[in-house]
Protein backbone atom coordinates (compact mmCIF):
# COMPACT_ATOMS: atom_id res chain seq x y z
CA UNK A 1 0.00 0.00 0.00
CA UNK A 2 2.51 2.58 0.52
CA UNK A 3 4.69 2.17 -2.27
CA UNK A 4 1.68 3.07 -4.49
CA UNK A 5 1.94 6.36 -2.46
CA UNK A 6 4.99 6.83 -4.90
CA UNK A 7 2.79 7.90 -7.50
CA UNK A 8 2.70 11.75 -8.28
CA UNK A 9 5.46 11.59 -5.56
CA UNK A 10 8.37 14.42 -6.79
CA UNK A 11 11.63 12.78 -5.64
CA UNK A 12 14.02 15.77 -5.24
CA UNK A 13 17.92 14.72 -6.33
CA UNK A 14 18.66 17.66 -7.32
CA UNK A 15 19.97 16.11 -11.13
CA UNK A 16 20.27 18.16 -14.42
CA UNK A 17 16.52 16.11 -15.67
CA UNK A 18 15.26 17.72 -12.24
CA UNK A 19 16.40 20.93 -13.35
CA UNK A 20 14.79 21.01 -17.10
CA UNK A 21 11.60 23.00 -18.20
CA UNK A 22 8.58 20.77 -17.20
CA UNK A 23 7.56 21.64 -21.03
CA UNK A 24 10.46 19.82 -22.56
CA UNK A 25 10.02 16.46 -20.65
CA UNK A 26 6.21 16.43 -21.00
CA UNK A 27 6.83 16.73 -25.09
CA UNK A 28 10.01 14.09 -24.30
CA UNK A 29 7.79 12.00 -23.06
CA UNK A 30 5.01 12.32 -25.78
CA UNK A 31 8.01 11.64 -28.51
CA UNK A 32 8.90 8.71 -26.52
CA UNK A 33 5.14 6.96 -26.09
CA UNK A 34 5.28 7.48 -30.02
CA UNK A 35 8.88 5.71 -30.11
CA UNK A 36 7.74 2.77 -27.96
CA UNK A 37 4.38 2.45 -30.11
CA UNK A 38 6.72 2.18 -33.48
CA UNK A 39 9.15 -0.45 -31.13
CA UNK A 40 8.54 -3.97 -33.08
CA UNK A 41 12.21 -5.43 -33.15
CA UNK A 42 15.40 -6.43 -30.64
CA UNK A 43 17.83 -4.40 -32.04
CA UNK A 44 15.09 -1.27 -31.46
CA UNK A 45 14.20 -2.72 -27.89
CA UNK A 46 17.62 -2.58 -27.01
CA UNK A 47 17.82 0.91 -28.48
CA UNK A 48 15.09 1.98 -26.35
CA UNK A 49 16.35 -0.42 -23.20
CA UNK A 50 19.84 1.77 -23.29
CA UNK A 51 18.09 5.16 -23.68
CA UNK A 52 15.80 4.43 -21.13
CA UNK A 53 18.16 3.59 -18.27
CA UNK A 54 20.76 6.57 -19.77
CA UNK A 55 17.76 8.59 -18.60
CA UNK A 56 16.57 7.03 -15.60
CA UNK A 57 20.46 7.30 -14.08
CA UNK A 58 20.87 10.75 -15.03
CA UNK A 59 17.90 11.37 -12.47
CA UNK A 60 20.56 10.02 -9.67
CA UNK A 61 16.92 8.03 -8.65
CA UNK A 62 18.05 4.52 -7.52
CA UNK A 63 16.27 2.85 -10.66
CA UNK A 64 14.44 -0.40 -7.81
CA UNK A 65 11.98 3.50 -7.25
CA UNK A 66 11.01 2.59 -11.28
CA UNK A 67 10.51 -0.66 -11.19
CA UNK A 68 8.22 0.03 -7.81
CA UNK A 69 6.43 2.93 -10.42
CA UNK A 70 5.69 -0.36 -12.84
CA UNK A 71 4.85 -2.94 -10.71
CA UNK A 72 1.23 -2.58 -9.76
CA UNK A 73 0.68 -3.33 -13.66
CA UNK A 74 2.69 -7.15 -13.66
CA UNK A 75 -1.07 -8.76 -13.47
CA UNK A 76 -1.69 -6.67 -16.84
CA UNK A 77 2.07 -7.38 -18.49
CA UNK A 78 1.78 -11.08 -17.83
CA UNK A 79 -1.75 -11.14 -19.67
CA UNK A 80 -0.55 -8.64 -22.80
CA UNK A 81 2.24 -11.05 -22.88
CA UNK A 82 -0.12 -14.11 -23.15
CA UNK A 83 -2.55 -12.82 -25.35
CA UNK A 84 -0.14 -11.75 -28.00
CA UNK A 85 1.99 -15.13 -27.48
CA UNK A 86 -1.44 -17.32 -28.30
CA UNK A 87 -2.16 -15.35 -30.93
CA UNK A 88 0.51 -14.52 -33.36
CA UNK A 89 1.01 -17.21 -35.85
CA UNK A 90 5.00 -17.01 -37.26
CA UNK A 91 8.19 -18.32 -37.13
CA UNK A 92 8.84 -22.13 -35.76
CA UNK A 93 6.94 -24.01 -33.47
CA UNK A 94 8.44 -24.31 -30.32
CA UNK A 95 5.67 -26.46 -28.53
CA UNK A 96 2.93 -27.83 -29.80
CA UNK A 97 0.29 -29.62 -27.42
CA UNK A 98 -2.50 -31.13 -29.05
CA UNK A 99 -3.87 -28.52 -31.68
CA UNK A 100 -2.30 -25.83 -30.32
CA UNK A 101 0.66 -24.54 -30.92
CA UNK A 102 3.06 -21.64 -29.75
CA UNK A 103 5.29 -19.98 -32.00
CA UNK A 104 8.62 -18.32 -31.86
CA UNK A 105 7.22 -14.84 -33.42
CA UNK A 106 4.52 -15.36 -30.78
CA UNK A 107 6.43 -15.71 -27.95
CA UNK A 108 9.11 -13.17 -29.26
CA UNK A 109 5.81 -10.14 -30.04
CA UNK A 110 4.56 -10.84 -26.42
CA UNK A 111 7.83 -10.48 -24.54
CA UNK A 112 8.31 -7.21 -26.92
CA UNK A 113 4.87 -5.75 -26.05
CA UNK A 114 5.12 -6.16 -22.12
CA UNK A 115 8.67 -4.90 -22.07
CA UNK A 116 7.39 -1.90 -24.00
CA UNK A 117 4.41 -1.75 -21.17
CA UNK A 118 7.05 -1.68 -18.74
CA UNK A 119 9.51 0.62 -20.50
CA UNK A 120 6.51 3.28 -20.74
CA UNK A 121 4.90 2.76 -17.31
CA UNK A 122 8.62 3.41 -15.11
CA UNK A 123 10.12 5.89 -18.04
CA UNK A 124 6.96 8.02 -17.83
CA UNK A 125 7.66 8.06 -13.96
CA UNK A 126 10.49 9.98 -15.06
CA UNK A 127 8.02 12.56 -14.86
CA UNK A 128 6.51 12.71 -11.86
CA UNK A 129 9.09 11.39 -10.15
CA UNK A 130 11.21 14.81 -10.84
CA UNK A 131 9.24 17.44 -11.54
CA UNK A 132 6.99 18.98 -8.33
CA UNK A 133 3.36 18.61 -9.13
CA UNK A 134 3.24 22.71 -9.84
CA UNK A 135 5.99 23.10 -12.02
CA UNK A 136 3.98 19.68 -13.67
CA UNK A 137 1.10 21.73 -13.81
CA UNK A 138 2.35 24.59 -15.13
CA UNK A 139 3.71 22.65 -17.62
CA UNK A 140 1.03 20.85 -19.30
CA UNK A 141 -0.33 24.29 -19.12
CA UNK A 142 2.24 25.43 -21.71
CA UNK A 143 2.10 22.20 -23.92
CA UNK A 144 -2.04 22.23 -23.67
CA UNK A 145 -1.44 26.23 -24.68
CA UNK A 146 -2.28 26.03 -28.40
CA UNK A 147 -5.79 23.84 -27.68
CA UNK A 148 -7.16 27.48 -26.41
CA UNK A 149 -7.12 28.51 -30.04
CA UNK A 150 -9.54 25.85 -30.99
CA UNK A 151 -11.92 27.03 -28.11
CA UNK A 152 -11.05 24.31 -25.54
CA UNK A 153 -10.74 25.43 -22.43
CA UNK A 154 -6.82 24.17 -20.66
CA UNK A 155 -7.24 25.75 -17.56
CA UNK A 156 -10.09 23.60 -16.15
CA UNK A 157 -8.39 20.67 -17.71
CA UNK A 158 -4.90 21.61 -15.54
CA UNK A 159 -6.62 22.84 -12.66
CA UNK A 160 -8.44 19.52 -12.67
CA UNK A 161 -4.96 17.47 -13.24
CA UNK A 162 -3.11 19.25 -10.25
CA UNK A 163 -6.04 18.87 -8.05
CA UNK A 164 -6.19 15.33 -8.62
CA UNK A 165 -2.48 14.84 -8.85
CA UNK A 166 -2.44 16.75 -5.13
CA UNK A 167 -5.44 14.59 -3.88
CA UNK A 168 -4.64 10.94 -4.81
CA UNK A 169 -1.56 10.48 -2.08
CA UNK A 170 -3.89 11.93 0.34
CA UNK A 171 -7.16 9.83 0.07
CA UNK A 172 -4.56 6.18 -0.57
CA UNK A 173 -3.29 7.61 2.28
CA UNK A 174 -6.62 7.63 3.97
CA UNK A 175 -7.92 4.35 2.94
CA UNK A 176 -4.47 2.83 4.34
CA UNK A 177 -5.47 4.34 7.70
CA UNK A 178 -9.41 2.83 7.13
CA UNK A 179 -7.60 -0.51 6.61
CA UNK A 180 -5.64 -0.14 9.69
CA UNK A 181 -8.38 0.00 11.30
CA UNK A 182 -10.49 -2.16 9.85
CA UNK A 183 -6.98 -4.85 10.87
CA UNK A 184 -7.10 -3.70 14.33
CA UNK A 185 -10.66 -5.06 14.58
CA UNK A 186 -9.24 -8.28 13.91
CA UNK A 187 -9.90 -8.35 9.73
CA UNK A 188 -6.73 -8.30 8.76
CA UNK A 189 -6.94 -7.89 4.39
CA UNK A 190 -3.90 -9.92 3.87
CA UNK A 191 -5.45 -13.60 5.35
CA UNK A 192 -8.67 -13.13 4.22
CA UNK A 193 -10.33 -15.19 1.84
CA UNK A 194 -10.56 -13.72 -1.94
CA UNK A 195 -14.33 -13.32 -1.42
CA UNK A 196 -13.89 -11.30 2.17
CA UNK A 197 -11.08 -9.34 0.61
CA UNK A 198 -13.66 -8.46 -2.23
CA UNK A 199 -16.23 -7.61 0.62
CA UNK A 200 -13.96 -5.71 2.89
CA UNK A 201 -12.80 -3.66 -0.21
CA UNK A 202 -16.44 -2.74 -1.31
CA UNK A 203 -17.33 -1.61 2.15
CA UNK A 204 -14.23 0.91 1.44
CA UNK A 205 -15.92 1.94 -0.94
CA UNK A 206 -18.25 4.14 0.60
CA UNK A 207 -16.71 5.95 2.96
CA UNK A 208 -13.01 6.96 1.09
CA UNK A 209 -15.61 8.39 -1.43
CA UNK A 210 -17.68 10.38 0.79
CA UNK A 211 -14.81 11.53 2.62
CA UNK A 212 -13.25 12.69 -1.00
CA UNK A 213 -16.37 14.39 -1.93
CA UNK A 214 -16.27 16.90 1.23
CA UNK A 215 -12.92 17.36 0.87
CA UNK A 216 -13.68 18.32 -2.76
CA UNK A 217 -16.86 20.67 -1.34
CA UNK A 218 -14.06 22.16 1.43
CA UNK A 219 -11.15 22.38 -1.07
CA UNK A 220 -13.46 24.01 -3.35
CA UNK A 221 -15.07 26.49 -0.56
CA UNK A 222 -11.06 27.41 0.20
CA UNK A 223 -10.34 28.18 -3.03
CA UNK A 224 -13.27 30.27 -3.43
CA UNK A 225 -12.66 32.05 -0.20
CA UNK A 226 -8.95 32.93 -1.85
CA UNK A 227 -10.61 34.77 -5.06
CA UNK A 228 -10.35 32.00 -7.56
CA UNK A 229 -12.72 32.31 -10.48
CA UNK A 230 -12.46 29.73 -13.46
CA UNK A 231 -10.76 31.00 -16.31
CA UNK A 232 -10.30 34.42 -14.80
CA UNK A 233 -6.49 35.84 -15.62
CA UNK A 234 -3.98 34.66 -13.49
CA UNK A 235 0.06 35.41 -12.85
CA UNK A 236 2.59 32.23 -12.22
CA UNK A 237 4.62 31.82 -9.58
CA UNK A 238 6.61 29.97 -11.19
CA UNK A 239 8.68 30.97 -14.20
CA UNK A 240 9.31 28.78 -16.62
CA UNK A 241 12.81 29.00 -18.77
CA UNK A 242 13.45 27.39 -21.72
CA UNK A 243 17.18 26.93 -22.03
CA UNK A 244 19.36 25.61 -24.72
CA UNK A 245 19.73 22.15 -22.70
CA UNK A 246 16.03 21.84 -23.00
CA UNK A 247 16.03 21.94 -26.89
CA UNK A 248 18.63 19.13 -26.50
CA UNK A 249 16.80 17.32 -24.22
CA UNK A 250 13.88 17.20 -26.70
CA UNK A 251 16.35 16.75 -29.38
CA UNK A 252 17.59 13.15 -28.24
CA UNK A 253 13.76 12.00 -28.16
CA UNK A 254 13.32 13.38 -31.76
CA UNK A 255 16.46 11.15 -32.56
CA UNK A 256 14.92 8.13 -30.71
CA UNK A 257 12.05 8.41 -32.52
CA UNK A 258 13.54 9.04 -36.11
CA UNK A 259 15.67 5.63 -35.36
CA UNK A 260 13.04 3.41 -33.96
CA UNK A 261 10.99 4.76 -37.02
CA UNK A 262 12.91 4.34 -39.45
CA UNK A 263 14.31 0.49 -38.74
CA UNK A 264 10.50 0.11 -39.17
CA UNK A 265 9.93 1.61 -42.01
CA UNK A 266 12.70 0.94 -44.11
CA UNK B 1 -21.42 54.43 18.59
CA UNK B 2 -21.67 56.31 15.46
CA UNK B 3 -17.52 57.16 14.97
CA UNK B 4 -16.43 53.57 14.91
CA UNK B 5 -16.28 52.20 11.66
CA UNK B 6 -18.13 48.78 11.64
CA UNK B 7 -16.78 45.55 10.00
CA UNK B 8 -19.82 44.15 9.46
CA UNK B 9 -23.58 45.10 9.70
CA UNK B 10 -26.35 42.64 9.12
CA UNK B 11 -29.74 43.59 8.97
CA UNK B 12 -32.65 41.01 9.28
CA UNK B 13 -30.18 38.55 7.73
CA UNK B 14 -31.99 35.03 6.97
CA UNK B 15 -30.81 32.21 5.26
CA UNK B 16 -31.91 28.14 4.69
CA UNK B 17 -30.65 25.41 2.27
CA UNK B 18 -33.79 23.92 2.15
CA UNK B 19 -36.87 26.30 1.95
CA UNK B 20 -38.71 24.22 4.82
CA UNK B 21 -35.65 24.03 6.95
CA UNK B 22 -34.38 27.99 8.16
CA UNK B 23 -30.95 28.01 9.68
CA UNK B 24 -30.35 31.29 10.33
CA UNK B 25 -33.57 33.61 11.03
CA UNK B 26 -33.77 37.84 11.12
CA UNK B 27 -30.18 38.24 12.24
CA UNK B 28 -28.92 41.45 13.10
CA UNK B 29 -25.25 42.15 14.18
CA UNK B 30 -22.64 44.92 14.20
CA UNK B 31 -18.77 44.08 14.56
CA UNK B 32 -16.69 47.20 15.16
CA UNK B 33 -13.87 46.85 12.89
CA UNK B 34 -10.95 45.83 14.74
CA UNK B 35 -12.39 43.48 17.38
CA UNK B 36 -12.28 39.79 17.53
CA UNK B 37 -15.56 38.17 17.94
CA UNK B 38 -16.12 34.50 18.73
CA UNK B 39 -19.19 32.44 17.54
CA UNK B 40 -20.50 29.67 19.60
CA UNK B 41 -23.42 27.37 19.62
CA UNK B 42 -24.14 23.34 20.03
CA UNK B 43 -23.55 21.55 16.23
CA UNK B 44 -25.58 22.26 13.87
CA UNK B 45 -26.69 25.49 15.31
CA UNK B 46 -25.59 27.59 12.59
CA UNK B 47 -22.16 28.71 13.22
CA UNK B 48 -20.52 28.01 9.43
CA UNK B 49 -23.54 28.73 7.76
CA UNK B 50 -22.85 32.00 9.04
CA UNK B 51 -19.60 32.43 8.58
CA UNK B 52 -20.25 31.47 4.85
CA UNK B 53 -22.32 34.13 4.78
CA UNK B 54 -19.99 36.51 6.01
CA UNK B 55 -17.30 35.58 3.74
CA UNK B 56 -19.61 35.82 0.48
CA UNK B 57 -19.20 32.23 0.01
CA UNK B 58 -22.96 32.20 0.83
CA UNK B 59 -25.95 34.61 -0.24
CA UNK B 60 -28.47 35.32 2.08
CA UNK B 61 -32.31 34.33 1.09
CA UNK B 62 -33.34 37.86 2.57
CA UNK B 63 -31.34 41.04 4.64
CA UNK B 64 -28.80 42.67 4.22
CA UNK B 65 -25.07 42.26 4.93
CA UNK B 66 -22.90 45.17 4.82
CA UNK B 67 -18.95 45.04 4.64
CA UNK B 68 -16.74 47.65 5.70
CA UNK B 69 -20.00 50.39 5.24
CA UNK B 70 -20.50 48.22 1.37
CA UNK B 71 -23.23 45.99 0.70
CA UNK B 72 -22.63 42.64 -0.38
CA UNK B 73 -24.04 41.68 -3.52
CA UNK B 74 -23.14 40.03 -6.58
CA UNK B 75 -21.37 43.00 -7.70
CA UNK B 76 -20.00 44.16 -5.14
CA UNK B 77 -18.40 40.60 -4.22
CA UNK B 78 -15.84 40.54 -6.18
CA UNK B 79 -14.30 43.58 -4.96
CA UNK B 80 -15.10 42.64 -1.31
CA UNK B 81 -13.80 39.13 -1.28
CA UNK B 82 -10.37 40.24 -1.36
CA UNK B 83 -10.76 42.25 1.95
CA UNK B 84 -11.73 38.77 3.91
CA UNK B 85 -10.00 35.85 4.40
CA UNK B 86 -11.28 32.27 5.90
CA UNK B 87 -8.87 29.55 7.78
CA UNK B 88 -11.25 26.16 8.20
CA UNK B 89 -11.30 23.41 10.15
CA UNK B 90 -9.10 20.29 8.11
CA UNK B 91 -5.77 21.43 7.58
CA UNK B 92 -5.03 18.70 4.43
CA UNK B 93 -8.38 19.98 2.43
CA UNK B 94 -7.27 24.01 2.25
CA UNK B 95 -3.62 22.68 0.95
CA UNK B 96 -4.44 23.96 -2.60
CA UNK B 97 -1.08 24.34 -3.99
CA UNK B 98 1.69 21.04 -4.39
CA UNK B 99 4.23 22.85 -1.95
CA UNK B 100 3.65 25.35 0.93
CA UNK B 101 5.03 28.36 -1.42
CA UNK B 102 2.95 27.81 -3.73
CA UNK B 103 0.17 27.06 -1.78
CA UNK B 104 0.98 30.48 -0.21
CA UNK B 105 0.92 32.54 -3.95
CA UNK B 106 -2.58 30.66 -5.07
CA UNK B 107 -4.42 33.56 -3.86
CA UNK B 108 -1.87 36.11 -4.94
CA UNK B 109 -1.88 34.32 -8.40
CA UNK B 110 -5.17 34.91 -8.87
CA UNK B 111 -4.54 38.89 -8.06
CA UNK B 112 -2.71 38.94 -11.10
CA UNK B 113 0.68 39.82 -8.88
CA UNK B 114 3.86 40.31 -10.40
CA UNK B 115 6.14 37.78 -9.69
CA UNK B 116 8.68 39.74 -7.33
CA UNK B 117 5.87 40.84 -5.24
CA UNK B 118 5.19 37.40 -4.89
CA UNK B 119 7.88 35.91 -3.78
CA UNK B 120 8.57 38.81 -1.37
CA UNK B 121 5.14 38.09 -0.05
CA UNK B 122 5.11 34.73 0.33
CA UNK B 123 8.64 34.56 1.99
CA UNK B 124 7.31 37.59 4.37
CA UNK B 125 4.01 35.71 5.24
CA UNK B 126 5.98 32.54 5.70
CA UNK B 127 8.49 33.83 8.25
CA UNK B 128 5.90 35.67 10.43
CA UNK B 129 4.30 31.88 10.49
CA UNK B 130 7.61 30.56 11.33
CA UNK B 131 7.48 28.37 8.25
CA UNK B 132 10.12 30.44 6.34
CA UNK B 133 12.12 27.08 6.36
CA UNK B 134 9.27 24.69 4.77
CA UNK B 135 8.79 26.71 1.81
CA UNK B 136 9.30 23.28 -0.76
CA UNK B 137 7.64 21.00 1.59
CA UNK B 138 4.90 18.83 0.51
CA UNK B 139 1.63 18.98 2.19
CA UNK B 140 1.77 14.85 2.88
CA UNK B 141 5.55 16.03 4.97
CA UNK B 142 4.12 18.79 7.39
CA UNK B 143 2.13 18.03 10.48
CA UNK B 144 -1.12 19.30 10.98
CA UNK B 145 -0.26 22.57 13.02
CA UNK B 146 2.32 23.07 10.18
CA UNK B 147 -0.15 23.22 7.80
CA UNK B 148 -3.02 25.79 9.31
CA UNK B 149 -0.17 27.54 9.52
CA UNK B 150 0.36 27.76 6.00
CA UNK B 151 -3.14 28.30 5.65
CA UNK B 152 -3.25 31.30 7.92
CA UNK B 153 -0.14 32.34 5.32
CA UNK B 154 -1.88 32.25 2.66
CA UNK B 155 -4.79 33.64 3.80
CA UNK B 156 -2.94 36.92 5.38
CA UNK B 157 -0.85 36.67 2.57
CA UNK B 158 -3.95 38.51 0.50
CA UNK B 159 -3.56 41.17 3.05
CA UNK B 160 -7.20 40.81 4.37
CA UNK B 161 -9.06 43.20 6.73
CA UNK B 162 -11.33 40.47 8.27
CA UNK B 163 -10.38 37.27 8.92
CA UNK B 164 -12.96 34.39 9.80
CA UNK B 165 -11.53 31.40 11.30
CA UNK B 166 -14.03 27.89 11.60
CA UNK B 167 -13.13 26.00 14.10
CA UNK B 168 -9.54 26.61 12.98
CA UNK B 169 -7.52 24.96 15.82
CA UNK B 170 -10.05 21.90 16.59
CA UNK B 171 -8.30 19.39 14.33
CA UNK B 172 -4.99 20.44 15.83
CA UNK B 173 -3.12 18.90 19.46
CA UNK B 174 -3.14 20.66 22.08
CA UNK B 175 0.70 22.58 21.47
CA UNK B 176 -0.04 23.42 18.07
CA UNK B 177 -3.80 24.81 18.98
CA UNK B 178 -2.29 26.86 21.53
CA UNK B 179 0.17 28.12 18.98
CA UNK B 180 -2.73 28.79 16.37
CA UNK B 181 -4.11 31.04 19.16
CA UNK B 182 -1.07 32.72 19.73
CA UNK B 183 -0.91 33.85 16.23
CA UNK B 184 -4.75 35.09 16.43
CA UNK B 185 -4.12 36.80 19.74
CA UNK B 186 -0.93 38.96 18.08
CA UNK B 187 -3.21 39.46 14.98
CA UNK B 188 -5.81 40.94 17.27
CA UNK B 189 -3.71 42.90 19.13
CA UNK B 190 -1.81 44.35 15.97
CA UNK B 191 -5.16 46.19 15.17
CA UNK B 192 -4.90 45.54 12.13
CA UNK B 193 -7.45 42.56 11.86
CA UNK B 194 -11.18 41.96 12.80
CA UNK B 195 -11.25 38.51 13.39
CA UNK B 196 -14.28 36.35 13.49
CA UNK B 197 -13.53 32.90 14.67
CA UNK B 198 -16.00 30.13 15.53
CA UNK B 199 -14.61 27.73 18.53
CA UNK B 200 -15.78 25.26 21.26
CA UNK B 201 -12.70 26.33 22.79
CA UNK B 202 -12.33 27.72 26.50
CA UNK B 203 -8.85 29.56 25.58
CA UNK B 204 -10.08 30.69 22.36
CA UNK B 205 -13.24 32.14 23.57
CA UNK B 206 -11.70 33.63 26.60
CA UNK B 207 -8.85 35.61 24.13
CA UNK B 208 -12.01 37.45 22.24
CA UNK B 209 -13.02 40.57 23.26
CA UNK B 210 -17.03 39.32 22.21
CA UNK B 211 -19.28 36.13 22.33
CA UNK B 212 -21.97 35.73 20.29
CA UNK B 213 -24.08 32.44 20.86
CA UNK B 214 -26.06 31.63 18.15
CA UNK B 215 -29.09 29.30 19.32
CA UNK B 216 -32.35 27.70 16.93
CA UNK B 217 -31.24 30.35 13.97
CA UNK B 218 -31.06 33.12 16.46
CA UNK B 219 -29.15 35.23 18.20
CA UNK B 220 -29.02 33.56 22.35
CA UNK B 221 -26.78 35.85 23.42
CA UNK B 222 -24.08 38.66 22.99
CA UNK B 223 -21.84 39.23 25.62
CA UNK B 224 -18.04 39.72 26.71
CA UNK B 225 -16.14 36.17 26.94
CA UNK B 226 -16.30 36.36 30.70
CA UNK B 227 -19.97 37.25 30.97
CA UNK B 228 -20.65 33.84 28.70
CA UNK B 229 -18.68 32.01 31.53
CA UNK B 230 -20.41 33.17 34.41
CA UNK B 231 -24.10 32.16 32.56
CA UNK B 232 -24.53 28.23 33.19
CA UNK B 233 -27.60 28.12 30.98
CA UNK B 234 -26.04 29.51 28.16
CA UNK B 235 -22.59 27.77 28.37
CA UNK B 236 -24.23 23.97 29.05
CA UNK B 237 -26.66 24.91 25.74
CA UNK B 238 -23.53 25.21 24.01
CA UNK B 239 -21.76 22.53 25.34
CA UNK B 240 -19.54 24.19 26.96
CA UNK B 241 -17.26 24.22 30.46
CA UNK B 242 -15.82 27.08 32.07
CA UNK B 243 -11.97 26.47 32.64
CA UNK B 244 -10.96 26.00 36.35
CA UNK B 245 -9.10 29.44 36.11
CA UNK B 246 -12.32 30.80 35.15
CA UNK B 247 -14.46 29.22 37.74
CA UNK B 248 -11.91 30.67 40.73
CA UNK B 249 -11.92 33.89 39.54
CA UNK B 250 -15.78 33.80 40.15
CA UNK B 251 -15.35 32.12 43.08
CA UNK B 252 -13.32 34.58 44.72
CA UNK B 253 -15.55 37.17 43.26
CA UNK B 254 -18.41 36.27 44.67
CA UNK B 255 -16.26 36.61 48.13
CA UNK B 256 -15.29 40.11 47.58
CA UNK B 257 -11.74 39.48 45.55
CA UNK B 258 -11.78 40.68 41.97
CA UNK B 259 -8.97 38.73 39.75
CA UNK B 260 -8.39 39.31 36.42
CA UNK B 261 -8.61 35.53 34.37
CA UNK B 262 -5.28 36.10 32.38
CA UNK B 263 -4.14 34.12 29.93
CA UNK B 264 -3.17 31.42 32.25
CA UNK B 265 -3.12 29.98 35.59
CA UNK B 266 -0.07 31.11 36.37
CA UNK B 267 -1.08 34.87 35.94
CA UNK B 268 -4.16 34.40 38.21
CA UNK B 269 -2.00 33.04 40.80
CA UNK B 270 0.67 35.68 40.98
CA UNK B 271 -2.23 37.79 40.97
CA UNK B 272 -3.73 35.75 43.94
CA UNK B 273 0.00 35.61 46.24
CA UNK B 274 -0.10 39.86 45.49
CA UNK B 275 -2.97 39.90 46.93
CA UNK B 276 -2.32 37.82 49.84
CA UNK B 277 0.89 39.58 50.53
CA UNK B 278 -0.96 42.78 50.65
CA UNK B 279 -2.71 42.03 53.31
N1 LIG C 1 -24.68 22.28 2.32
C1 LIG C 1 -25.73 22.06 3.13
N2 LIG C 1 -26.91 21.65 2.62
C2 LIG C 1 -27.97 21.43 3.41
N3 LIG C 1 -27.97 21.59 4.75
C3 LIG C 1 -26.83 21.98 5.32
C4 LIG C 1 -25.64 22.24 4.55
N4 LIG C 1 -24.66 22.62 5.38
C5 LIG C 1 -25.18 22.59 6.61
N5 LIG C 1 -26.47 22.23 6.61
C6 LIG C 1 -27.37 22.14 7.77
O1 LIG C 1 -27.44 23.40 8.34
C7 LIG C 1 -27.44 23.33 9.75
C8 LIG C 1 -26.35 24.21 10.30
O2 LIG C 1 -25.10 23.73 9.87
P1 LIG C 1 -23.73 24.45 10.20
O3 LIG C 1 -22.67 23.67 9.52
O4 LIG C 1 -23.84 25.89 9.90
O5 LIG C 1 -23.65 24.24 11.78
P2 LIG C 1 -22.45 24.53 12.78
O6 LIG C 1 -22.98 25.37 13.85
O7 LIG C 1 -21.28 25.00 12.04
O8 LIG C 1 -22.16 23.08 13.37
P3 LIG C 1 -20.79 22.41 13.82
O9 LIG C 1 -20.53 22.87 15.21
O10 LIG C 1 -21.08 20.96 13.77
O11 LIG C 1 -19.74 22.83 12.84
C9 LIG C 1 -27.27 21.86 10.09
O12 LIG C 1 -28.54 21.36 10.45
C10 LIG C 1 -26.81 21.24 8.83
O13 LIG C 1 -27.30 19.93 8.72
MG1 LIG D 1 -19.29 24.25 11.63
Amino acid sequence: MRDKLLFGRCIDTGSPIHRLDPRAKITGMILYLIAIIAVGSWPMLLVTVVFSIVYMLATRIPLKYFVKAAKPLWVLMVFIFVVQSLTVESGEVVLQIGGWALYAGGLKSGFIAAARMALLVSFTAILTFTTTPGLLNQGLDGVLKPLQKIGIKTQRLTLMMSIALRFIPTILDETHKILKAQAARGADIKELPWKEKGKLLLSLLVPVTVSAFRRAEELVLSMESRGYIVGAPRSEYHLLTWQTKDTWFVLSYVLLVAVVLTYRFI
Amino acid sequence: MKDTVLAYELQQVSFAYHPQQQILDNINLRITAGSWVTLVGANGSGKSTLAKLLGGLLAANAGKIYVEGTEMNQESITHLRPRIGMVFQNPDNQFIGATVEEDIAFGLEGRCLPRDEMVERVKRYADKLEIGHLLSKHPAELSGGQKQRVAVAATLAMEPGIVIFDEASSMLDEKARGELQLIMREMSESGGYTIISITHDAEEILASDRAIVLKDGGVAADVSPLELFRNQELLSSCRLIAPFRVRLIQELSSRGIELDPGQDIEEVSEQLCRYISSK
